[in-house]
């Protein structure tokens, strides 16, 4: 009985690798996703068995067709005879096919033209593993297709196990190693494999194998951690600026209530002197509580602009800006005795982090003090009380050093300067110039 | 670096042995297989000279540094004595049945940041930077530096970028090690404020067999970013258990008697400022 089910199952599997390399590629590669199984099996019950070219090497019972081969897999390509015979690597077959432009299409046919070439795949570990350091060039390594696509020119069924020895022993241990090392890339770029992915490793490896191992593995893992987040960042973020700032800034607030405002969208001017001059967006955010607190807040004590904080989201940085007064002094905190259990420790005080309340952030692309003076001015048409709290500024290094090679001079260049709003005829409150030694960051950031 | 000698496991767990820092470059030819010895003593990275110490000759002979020493390690002694007679580790016994939250670590000072240890890439020879300092007020502390995921050329390591934050292992007097007993708890907060990236929680504990030496339980530490602190509360049965990186397939949960350390590792590509209470 199980000799027989044997039988099937190697000609099934035969039927099918059959059909996986007499298929022309183009219709292989139009077989991804799920269907990929089924119209391989639809294809052979059409062509199985009418073709059968010499070159086929027929598949023997209890040997693999490894054996047949009379010479050692050679490197050396027939273009390459020229070069000198050291070890060619496969990036040069890449490199040649995609000289100008570098897409999914040509990396698709670099990977027609080597499968084309030979039906015994020489040197095929060393071909995937130079396409996997291409993938990024080509910007193919998000792609399950692709992947599934190169998955396929591993030669099927020569390295499944046949016996419990072979099971035992790594069979194969090169070709499972690339072959766990293309998981091991999709795994890194969070790409979940699908059915033709199982499917292709059945028929190349076999089951209880490192590949399917880890295929199994990526299986169970990925849709645990897949919603981890609680913060979810979209796969594709917006890439207008003003709709990135509106973004962050509704991901940062902590309210539901906060309302985005746009102060002024991105434009370019040309002034008088016919010079440009380009006007950066500023998208600011408050919400009602914080606009409450800051009707509230006391006019003597100054309010803050500091900044530029950056934001990560997956590979962007985007960096907003704070206002915020320094936190109450302990005297004017009011201790509210809410309802304190048995049980709870009344030695941690919580409140002893208050770094400050936050008035309203606001996100710009140019974090100079002007552009960040128009910010204020657009908060006071809602807060009027900002005309008289004295604002003061206290900016970090800005983006564009940041981006740059900062040398230490920059890194400790911190510059601070009040403004005073002028609309309010009070000028004695209104602070001249203050300078503060408060460094934002120590000696030693690289930046 | 080829594969080392193949010895007969379970299926499950080979694969997780083979694949310790052995990414294997197509284009070079091993030239011996090298040979591991089953207990993994520390592990020397290439380029590294051997250290050839005699034991003795690490240790550093010091007057002044022999007295606080003893000082010191009396004083821990005679505390351990007298907490004794207090309750269980030095609280009163009702105080310890019934509390609901311990706090174990907090930032009051420039002592608290001698408890951590921060550790980069750059100690496996990589371009990333990490330090840390007390936060405004005095009241958090500030991990903030530099991260470049260029893997170090060394020839086996894939992926690099990472700083961590890493707690002391606690000791009691005369340098023994101690551990944290958090049995009477279920879940870990954390009041973070992140630039929202994501981070990971490390919490390994004490481990009676060398091969167990490297297990890490770990989870995900999701900032928003932004101004406003952020409170996590983690439960301890979250966290999923990992040897030298790779997860396991056997997990249990975290054995909560003999926890000893705390690390908040971070990766990524770019600059990197997280502030943590």
């Amino acid at each position: 009985m199980k000799g027989s089910r044997c039988l099937h199952q190697l000609k099934s599997l035969r039927l099918l690798s059959h059909a996986g390399r007499r298929l022309p590629p183009p219709a292989a590669a139009a077989a991804a996703g799920d269907n990929g199984a089924l119209f391989r099996l639809h294809s052979s019950s059409l062509l199985g068995g009418s073709q059968c070219p010499q070159r086929e090497v027929l598949r023997h019972f209890h040997s693999s067709p490894a054996r047949t081969k009379s010479q050692p897999a050679r490197f050396v390509q027939e273009e390459d005879k020229t070069r000198d015979k050291s070890l060619v690597a496969h990036d040069d077959l890449f490199e040649q096919v995609a000289k100008e432009t570098k897409t999914k299409a040509t990396f698709n046919k670099v990977i027609d033209v080597y499968t084309k070439r030979d039906i015994r795949r020489r040197g095929h570990v060393e071909f995937i593993y130079a396409a996997l350091k291409k993938m990024p060039e080509f910007g193919v390594e998000k792609d399950l297709t692709v992947y599934n696509k190169l998955l396929d020119v591993f030669p099927k069924e020569v390295f499944v196990p046949q016996n419990f020895i072979q099971r035992m022993f790594n069979h194969y241990p090169r070709q499972q190693e690339c072959g766990v090392q293309l998981l091991e890339q999709m795994e890194s770029y969070g790409i979940m494999p699908n059915t033709e992915t199982k499917v292709l490793l059945v028929q190349i490896f076999g089951e209880k194998t490192h590949p399917m191992r880890k295929y199994q593995r990526i299986m169970y893992w990925f849709p645990k951690f897949m919603h981890a987040n609680p913060f979810p960042i979209p796969k594709q973020l917006p890439e207008d600026p003003v709709d990135l700032a509106r973004f962050s800034l509704t991901r940062m607030a902590n309210d539901w209530d906060a309302k985005v405002t746009v102060y002024q969208l991105p434009c370019t001017d040309i002034t008088d002197s016919g010079a440009e001059v380009t006007l950066p967006h500023i998208v600011g955010i408050q919400s009602p509580s914080q606009m409450e607190a800051l009707a509230k807040h006391n006019p003597c004590r100054p309010v803050f602009v500091e900044g530029p904080f950056p934001l990560w989201m997956r590979k962007t940085c985007v960096y907003y800006y704070v206002l915020r007064a320094d936190p109450a002094p302990p005297e004017e905190k009011l201790d509210l005795d809410l309802d304190r259990d048995l049980g709870d420790d009344e030695s941690f005080d919580v409140e002893d982090l208050d770094d400050g309340p936050v008035f309203a952030m606001c996100m710009t692309s140019q974090g100079d003090q002007a552009t960040l003076n128009q910010w204020i001015s657009g908060l006071q048409q809602s807060n009027p009380i900002l005309g008289q709290i004295p604002t003061l500024f206290r900016l970090g290094a800005g983006p564009r050093e940041l981006q740059g090679v900062g040398d230490t001079d920059s890194a400790s260049g911190t510059w601070f300067s009040s403004h005073a709003h002028k609309e309010e005829a009070d000028p004695g409150e209104d602070g001249e110039a203050v300078v503060e030694e408060e460094p934002r960051r120590s000696q030693g950031v690289k930046q | 670096m080829s594969l080392p000698r193949i010895t007969h496991l379970p299926s499950g767990r080979l694969l997780s042995t083979i694949l310790h820092h052995q990414p294997l470059l197509p284009s070079i030819i091993p030239l011996t297989v090298p040979k591991r010895a089953v207990i993994q003593g520390e592990y020397r990275r290439p380029g590294q000279p051997k250290k050839t110490k005699f034991a003795w000759q690490k240790i550093n002979f010091n007057f002044s540094k022999g007295l606080e020493g003893i000082k010191k390690h009396f004083t821990l002694l005679k505390k351990e004595f007298t907490d004794r007679w207090v309750g269980p580790e030095g609280k009163p016994i009702v105080e310890h049945m019934l509390e609901q939250n311990r706090v174990v670590w907090e930032f009051r000072g420039p002592e608290s940041l001698r408890e951590w240890t921060v550790s980069s890439d750059r100690e496996i020879g990589g371009h990333s930077e990490a330090y840390l300092k007390l936060g405004r007020n005095n009241n958090t502390c500030f991990l903030y530096g530099t991260l470049s995921s260029t893997p170090p050329r060394d020839g086996e390591t894939r992926y690099s970028g990472y700083c961590t934050m890493r707690s002391k292992q606690p000791l009691a007097s005369f340098d023994r090690k101690k551990h944290h007993d958090w049995s009477s708890f279920n879940t870990l907060q954390l009041r973070v404020r992140g630039d929202g990236r994501p981070w990971m929680i490390n919490v390994s504990a004490e481990t009676y067999f060398s091969h167990q030496k490297d297990d890490i339980y770990c989870y995900f530490l999701y900032t928003r970013g932004g101004p406003y602190w952020q409170d996590v509360k983690i439960p301890f049965s979250k966290f999923f258990l990992t040897h030298r990186g790779r997860v396991q397939d056997d997990q249990h949960p975290v054995w909560l008697d003999k926890v000893v350390q705390r690390k908040i590792p971070s990766q990524s590509d770019d600059k990197t400022d997280v502030s943590l209470p």
